[in-house]
């Protein structure tokens, strides 16, 4: 026998009664979303940028790249100095990645990426600095309404990501900047 | 018989609290998470509300497995994800070791997973030569150290910065006496980029497993899990049963709970969905039993299988604060290991380290009823004949009141009450070694069951 077949075998005998599935019927809250977004963004140690939307964001990565740093983008209209590279690993030395949100999440700051945008599935957490760009409509209030507004099609990848990389593995002292990138600065459009 | 009394909970016990001040420092920096919790739990109006919905739904998952856990596996098949699945912890690791061999795998990077832990995974491939990295900070400093975790969430909560800063001296040549934990994050994070960037294959643990998209969740804070995985074009995943819930929403669910009472923050940085390989690779989801079947198979012990792993239970429980994660004789430590592990535990000693004091349950986001499942465990071993060193004197009382099934909630409710009435003095004996150096914790006023009795109508 399969030790499938075992394991579906011994699963006849769970003692737990039959129970229906719950019904998910949470109110969200909806009164200033980008503000609640904005609270909780910060908690989580990113920064939103809400002025300025895309050309605010050029002027920034402009600099960056005067100053000799490598800018990946991912953004349609946002010019960085890097192509997607040929392996994943070549984008090792990747200063600043600008990536496209698809959904914001007020209650807790997250934001979903799906891996159509993102070249490499590694790029938000293999880059130094991550910048996300979110439509202030994409913002919903919770995690249930984000479920029913992510694209994860059969074979993709998709993350929500809730500010920079942390740890506070050390004497549960808060480090910012563990495996993935040290800073998060997210651009409103 | 391997029952040695160093084993027994009460004497690793009391080797952890010979050093008063370290016991201190530890239950503190354990308080400070279950305060972040409180005040993260308290900010969501309807947090009541997803704890019950959190335990329906799991309840649900677990009275259909079988079902969940075909679809599952069948939409996996359908997003070209390899399903394997192993009975117990050796099976697991030769599953591993066959994936690996055949792809020629040197170094496997791996992100935290208790359940390989649980399966002793790490010296089975090391054995056979491939080299393992853990790659959580906290799992790579004990990793250093050769030790297990002591913790769940936070693994390396034990060690003082001083110690990791020596341990980083040695291993990752940081400069001798710095313990700053910015400087030894930072070359923990140049050493692992390294090792991320030469790994043959990367493994994570699952959180949650969807089964109408055959797809698995991992949540770090680190991006570790997120740095291996999408690497190397290998990538495996170990989960048991349990973790499989039934859709998107029911994740979501899980989701905002499962941070908010780890360690108060709304949700982990990185909370990534795997439908699939990246291209040109290769994914493997092996799912584990166990012993979780077993455990389905009694209704009492079957509710310790709705656990998140938030590791909530055991910032609030006071005999894990003041006695340290070693003293379980066991992988998972605190009141969840005791519900997950006593029945493997052959001092038949860790079903006594606790007071029955409820406050576990309480903070528990799936509601797992855990000084149920705990009062359990001690009939289960008095029914046995397995009572633990040095209990057997008082065990014949207490042997009844375990005996009779009505007396459940009601000797519960006499150690809680015994706590607030009786002097600390008469009861101290009665504490183990965690008690010895300390007083004793303050019961709750009420167990959350009695509150929700109280408060429902
Ligand atoms: S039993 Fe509950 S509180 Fe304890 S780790 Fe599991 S989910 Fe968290």
């Amino acid at each position: 026998m399969s030790s499938k077949q075992e394991i579906f075998n011994a699963l006849k005998s769970v003692a737990i009664e039959p129970q229906p599935m719950p019904c998910f019927d949470i109110a969200p809250r909806i009164d200033d979303l980008v503000g609640q977004f904005e609270a909780n963004l910060t908690t989580v140690a990113g920064t939103l940028h809400r002025d300025g939307g895309l050309a605010n964001l050029q002027a920034t990565i402009d600099k960056h790249i005067a100053q000799g740093m490598q800018v990946i983008s991912m953004v349609d209209g946002i010019k960085g100095n890097r192509e997607v590279t040929a392996t994943a690993h070549e984008l090792r030395d990747i200063d600043y990645a600008v990536i496209p949100g698809d959904v914001g999440v007020a209650e807790n700051g997250a934001i979903w990426v799906n891996n159509k945008n993102l070249g490499h599935r590694v790029t938000p957490f293999i880059c130094e600095n991550l910048l996300l760009v979110i439509e202030a409509k994409s913002i919903v209030a919770n995690m249930h309404q984000a479920a029913n507004l992510i694209t994860l099609a059969p074979g993709e990848f998709g993350t929500y990501i809730a500010g920079p990389s942390k740890t506070a593995d050390i004497e549960q002292a808060l480090v910012v900047g563990a495996h993935g990138a040290c800073s998060l600065n997210v651009y409103l459009t | 018989m391997s029952t040695s009394t160093s084993n027994v909970h009460a004497h690793k016990a009391e080797i952890f609290c010979r050093d008063e001040s370290r016991v201190d420092w530890h239950s503190k920096a354990l308080w400070a998470l279950r305060e972040k919790r409180d005040r993260a739990a308290g900010s969501i109006p309807e947090w009541e509300q997803l704890r019950q919905i959190g335990s329906e739904m799991k309840l649900h998952t677990l009275s259909h497995l079988a079902d969940y856990l075909e679809k599952f596996e069948q939409n996996c098949i359908k997003n070209n994800i390899s399903v394997h699945w192993a009975k117990d912890g050796a099976e697991h690791n030769r599953i591993v070791h066959e994936i690996l061999a055949k792809h020629q795998v040197k170094k496997i990077v791996k992100s935290k997973s208790m359940l390989t832990e649980e399966c002793h995974m790490n010296p089975y491939l090391e054995e056979r030569g491939i080299e393992v990295i853990d790659t959580d900070l906290g799992e790579r400093i004990i990793q250093l150290a050769k030790m297990p975790p002591s913790h769940i969430v936070v693994p390396a909560i034990h060690m003082k910065k001083e110690e990791v800063g020596d341990l980083f001296h040695e291993k990752l040549g940081t400069d001798a006496g710095a313990s700053d934990p910015l400087y030894l994050t930072r070359a923990a994070r140049r050493h692992l980029r390294e090792q991320f960037l030469s790994a043959d294959a990367a493994m994570t643990g699952v959180n949650m497993a969807i089964a109408d998209k055959g797809a698995v969740v991992v949540c770090t804070n680190e991006g570790n899990a997120d740095m291996g995985a999408n690497l190397p074009k290998l990538q495996l995943h170990s989960m048991g049963i349990d973790k499989v819930v039934p859709d998107l929403d029911s994740a979501a669910v899980l989701l905002r709970t499962l941070a908010r009472n780890a360690t108060g923050q709304p949700i982990t940085t990185y909370s990534s969905f795997y439908r699939g390989p990246q291209d040109g690779g290769e994914m493997h989801v092996i799912i584990v039993d166990n012993g979780r079947t077993d455990m389905l198979k009694d209704k009492i012990l079957a509710e310790s299988l709705k656990c998140i792993r938030c590791g909530g239970c055991l910032n609030t429980c006071p005999v894990y604060r003041r006695s340290g994660g070693y003293s379980y004789n066991y992988t998972i430590p605190g009141p969840i290991g005791i519900a997950v592990g006593a029945q493997h535990d052959d001092t038949n000693s860790i079903a006594w380290a606790c007071t029955l004091c409820g406050s576990c349950s309480y903070v528990c986001p799936t509601k797992v009823p855990l000084d149920k499942i705990i009062h359990h465990h001690r009939r289960l071993k008095a029914e046995a004949g397995k009572l633990p060193y040095g209990k057997s004197n008082y065990m014949p009382l207490v042997g009844k009141f375990m005996a009779s099934e009505t007396a459940l909630n009601c000797s519960m409710a006499i150690a809680r009450t015994a706590l607030r009435m009786l002097p600390g003095s008469l009861l101290k004996p009665f504490s183990g070694a965690w008690g010895k150096y300390r007083e004793l914790p303050v019961a709750p006023n009420s167990s959350f069951e009695a509150w929700f009795k109280k408060n429902r109508g």
